[in-house]
C-alpha cells in the first residue's frame, strides 16, 4: 500500500516531533519579529498574556507548532511566525493592538488559519506573530425571515451547518473546498468561492465590524446606524462603500460578518457534463457562459480537470511510476477506468420538479451539441468524483480535495496559483497551454480546475510537489514565479496568493494601485502593525 | 402548488431580478444567538466526526482507528500537522479535548464503515 503509515512509522515520527518541541524560539533569532530584541519580545509576551491569559498566548517552539504548518515551499524560512495570541473578545483584540503599537509587533490575523494552497496560518514575513481570532466563535444572530446571519472569525462552515440542522432552518450554506474546518469570515475575506448560486462569498456579504489599528471600531454599511436593524439587509449603506478595503487586505481586523444565506430549493438536480478531450475545455466555457449571465445556469459552475479529481484519492504512484510527467495517455486510460472525463463540468438546477423539467432538455441539449455525454445520478451515483461535486453543489461538507497535498507522497505539498480571465473560450485554451507547458517542462503534472462565474472565471492550478524533498520544493517555487510572470505578460494576474508570492502578484496591478493602497495603510494603520507584507502591502 | 414551494418560487425569482437580494417571507422569528466563547469540551466521537473522519476512513488519509496508536503520538501528530495533514491549534481542539480524543481513537475498535488508505 502505497498511501498509508505503519505503526511503527507513526512512532518514530511522534518520537522525532517531541525532540522538536523541547527547542525555544528564543534561540532562533529568524522567529523573532525584526528589529526587536529578546528582552523586549518578553516583555511584549508578559503583557499579551495579561491580557488575554497565561493559556492563549503561545511563544515556545512546542505551543507555536501549530502555527507554522503549511504545504507551500518556504525553503529559506521566510513564513515563520514568532508566536501567537488568541483573544476572547473585541475589547482584548483592542488591547493587544495598543501593545503591537506600543512595540511595533507586527500582528498577522487569522481565523482558523486553513487557507489552503496559499500558506495556512503562516504569515508573509517571519517574525510576525499570529492573531489568532478563533476563540471568537459565536454565531451572533441568524434571521430566520431575511436568511442572514452575523457571525464572529472563528466560526466555521461546519458550525453554521450544524446551527442550521438543529433549528431546522430552511436555508443552506455556500462552502469553500474544505469547509468543515474552514471560517465563513476567513474564506469570504479572502474574496473565496463556491458551488452554489451564492458562490460567490464576497457578493453575498452584508455588513461587518473592523477593529482599526488605533482601537477604533468601525461597523460599515448599516451597521452604526443608531437603532438600527438593517445591517444585515442592505449592503451599500450611505456614502463611500467601505467593506471591500477590508478584503485582501491589511487595513483593519475584521470581527464581525454578515453573509446571506440561500433559500433551500425544495428540489436539487446536479449535473455532471463529461467531455473526452483535453481542447474540449474551450467549447464547453463557451457554452457554460451565457447560461450563466442569464441565470439559466445558477449555480458556480466547476470544470474539473480529470488529475485535479482523481489526485483527490490516488496518490501519483498509483496512476504512473515512469520518469517524467504523467502522459496524456495514461491520464485518459484512468479517467475512463473511473468513468470520467479529462474534462468533467457540474452544473446543478434548483426549484421545483416543474421548474427544473422545463430546463433541463434546453441544458443538456447545448451540452451535448459540444460532444459531450450530459449525465445524472441515474448514470453516475455512487461515482465518487460525481458524489464529491454534488455535495459541493448543496454546499455539503466534505475535505476531500485535502486529498490532493498528499499527491507526490507522505510529505505533502501544494501551491495554489489561481489567474482569473473572461469566460471565454479561447482563454481556457489558452490558459490551459500555458500551464501545461510550464508545470510539464519543471516536472509538475498540471492538474487545473476552471471555476466559471458570470463573465469571468478563475482557473484554479494546484501545484503539487513533494515537501519532503528540497530540491523538488525548489522546483516548485522556480516553476510558480514562472507561471505568474508568464501568465502575467499574457494580462492574466491572480485573483489571490500564497503568501510567498504576495508581491510578485502586487506588482502586476500597477504602480498607482499600490500607492494607493500604501497611502490608506499609512493613514489606517501608520505603525504597520496590522499584517505587513499582506497582498503586497507593506 | 404547496406553500413551501410558492415562497420558495417567490424568493428564486426575487434572487433573478435583484441578483441576491431576496424577499421577505413570513417565516418563524429569529433563531437565537449562540451563547459563548468558552464551550463545554466536545465529546471525542462528536469531534472525530467532525473533523478527522471526514479524511481518516474516507479513503484520504490512513484508517486511524482500531490499531492502538498511543495517544501521545496522535497529540503530536495533531498540533503539528503530519505530512499532507493540517495542523489543529489549541483554538481549536482544546488540550482537554485533545487528551480525551487521542484515547477515544486509541482505544476505539476498527470501524467496519470506514475504508481507503
Amino acid at each position: 500500500m502505497t498511501g498509508g503509515f505503519s505503526r511503527r512509522e507513526v512512532m518514530a515520527i511522534g518520537g522525532a516531533m517531541a525532540g522538536t518541541m523541547a527547542m525555544t524560539p528564543m534561540a532562533r533569532a529568524r522567529m523573532m519579529p525584526q528589529d526587536m530584541d529578546r528582552d523586549v519580545f518578553a516583555a511584549v509576551v508578559r503583557e499579551l498574556r495579561a491580557i488575554v491569559g497565561e493559556d492563549w498566548v503561545f511563544a515556545d517552539e512546542a505551543s507555536t507548532l501549530s502555527y507554522r504548518k503549511s504545504g507551500i515551499p518556504d525553503l529559506r524560512g521566510e513564513h515563520v511566525p514568532s508566536g501567537a495570541v488568541a483573544p476572547a473578545n473585541v475589547e482584548q483584540v483592542q488591547a493587544i493592538l495598543a501593545v503591537a503599537n506600543r512595540y511595533r509587533l507586527p500582528l498577522w490575523p487569522i481565523s482558523t488559519g486553513k487557507n489552503m494552497g496559499y500558506g495556512m496560518a503562516t504569515p508573509a514575513s517571519s517574525g510576525q506573530m499570529i492573531l489568532d481570532l478563533k476563540r471568537m466563535n459565536r454565531i451572533l444572530d441568524f434571521d430566520a425571515e431575511l436568511g442572514t446571519i452575523l457571525v464572529e472569525p472563528g466560526v466555521t462552515y461546519q458550525q453554521i451547518h450544524d446551527y442550521i440542522e438543529d433549528n431546522d432552518l430552511p436555508y443552506w450554506i455556500d462552502v469553500p473546498t474544505v469547509g468543515p474546518i474552514v471560517s465563513m469570515m476567513g474564506n469570504t475575506l479572502e474574496r473565496g468561492v463556491g458551488y452554489t448560486p451564492y458562490g460567490d462569498h464576497f457578493f453575498m456579504q452584508c455588513g461587518m465590524e473592523v477593529v482599526l489599528a488605533d482601537g477604533t471600531v468601525l461597523k460599515t454599511g448599516m451597521g452604526s446606524v443608531e437603532n438600527g436593524n438593517t445591517w444585515q439587509a442592505f449592503k451599500w449603506g450611505y456614502g463611500p462603500y467601505l467593506d471591500g478595503i477590508f478584503t485582501q487586505s491589511n487595513f483593519g481586523i475584521v470581527t464581525k460578518l454578515g453573509m446571506w444565506l440561500m433559500p433551500r430549493p425544495p428540489v436539487y438536480k446536479p449535473f455532471m457534463v463529461r467531455s473526452q478531450n483535453v481542447e474540449d475545455v474551450a467549447a464547453i466555457t463557451d457554452t457554460i457562459r451565457p447560461f450563466r449571465m442569464n441565470n439559466l445556469i445558477p449555480n458556480g459552475v466547476l470544470i474539473m480537470g480529470a488529475l485535479y479529481q482523481m489526485s483527490m484519492f490516488n496518490r501519483r504512484a498509483d496512476l504512473w511510476d515512469g520518469d517524467g510527467v504523467i502522459p496524456l495517455e495514461v491520464i485518459q486510460r484512468h479517467a475512463r477506468a473511473n468513468d470520467i472525463g479529462m474534462w468533467n463540468t457540474f452544473y446543478a438546477l434548483y426549484g421545483t420538479d416543474e421548474m427544473i423539467a422545463a430546463m433541463e432538455p434546453i441544458l443538456t441539449n447545448a451540452f451535448a451539441a459540444t460532444g459531450a455525454d450530459v449525465l445524472t445520478e441515474a448514470e453516475m451515483g455512487g461515482n465518487p468524483y460525481f458524489e464529491h461535486n454534488k455535495t459541493l453543489m448543496r454546499g455539503g461538507m466534505t475535505l476531500e480535495e485535502k486529498g490532493l497535498v498528499r499527491w507526490w507522497g507522505r510529505s505533502g505539498g501544494a501551491v495554489a496559483f489561481a489567474p482569473v480571465a473572461p469566460a471565454k473560450g479561447s482563454e481556457t485554451g489558452g490558459q490551459t497551454a500555458l500551464a501545461t507547458e510550464i508545470m510539464n517542462k519543471w516536472g509538475f503534472d498540471y492538474a487545473p480546475a476552471y471555476a466559471v462565474g458570470g463573465r469571468e472565471l478563475h482557473h484554479i492550478i494546484f501545484l503539487m510537489f513533494d515537501k519532503g524533498d528540497d530540491e523538488h520544493s525548489r522546483k516548485a517555487e522556480q516553476c510558480m514565479e514562472e507561471m505568474i510572470n508568464r501568465f502575467g505578460e499574457r494580462g492574466w494576474a491572480a485573483y489571490r496568493s500564497s503568501v510567498s508570492t504576495m508581491d510578485l502578484v502586487a506588482q502586476q496591478y500597477g504602480d498607482a494601485n499600490r500607492e494607493v493602497n500604501a497611502r490608506i495603510k499609512q493613514a489606517l494603520d501608520p505603525n504597520h502593525i496590522i499584517a505587513p507584507g499582506k497582498q503586497g502591502i507593506a | 402548488m404547496q406553500a413551501g414551494k410558492r415562497r420558495w418560487v417567490a424568493l428564486a425569482l426575487g434572487l433573478a431580478v435583484v441578483a441576491g437580494g431576496g424577499l421577505a417571507v413570513g417565516l418563524s422569528a429569529s433563531a437565537s444567538a449562540q451563547a459563548t466563547y468558552e464551550i463545554e469540551p466536545r465529546e471525542p466521537a462528536y469531534l472525530y466526526a467532525r473533523t478527522c473522519g471526514y479524511c481518516h476512513g474516507h479513503n484520504i488519509a490512513p484508517i486511524i482507528r482500531g490499531r492502538s496508536l498511543p495517544p501521545a503520538v496522535i497529540q503530536s501528530i495533531v498540533r503539528s500537522g503530519m505530512g499532507a495533514m493540517p495542523a489543529f491549534k489549541p483554538t481549536e481542539i482544546t488540550d482537554t479535548e485533545l487528551e480525551a480524543l487521542s484515547a477515544w481513537i486509541s482505544q476505539s475498535e476498527a470501524d467496519p464503515e470506514e475504508h481507503g488508505q
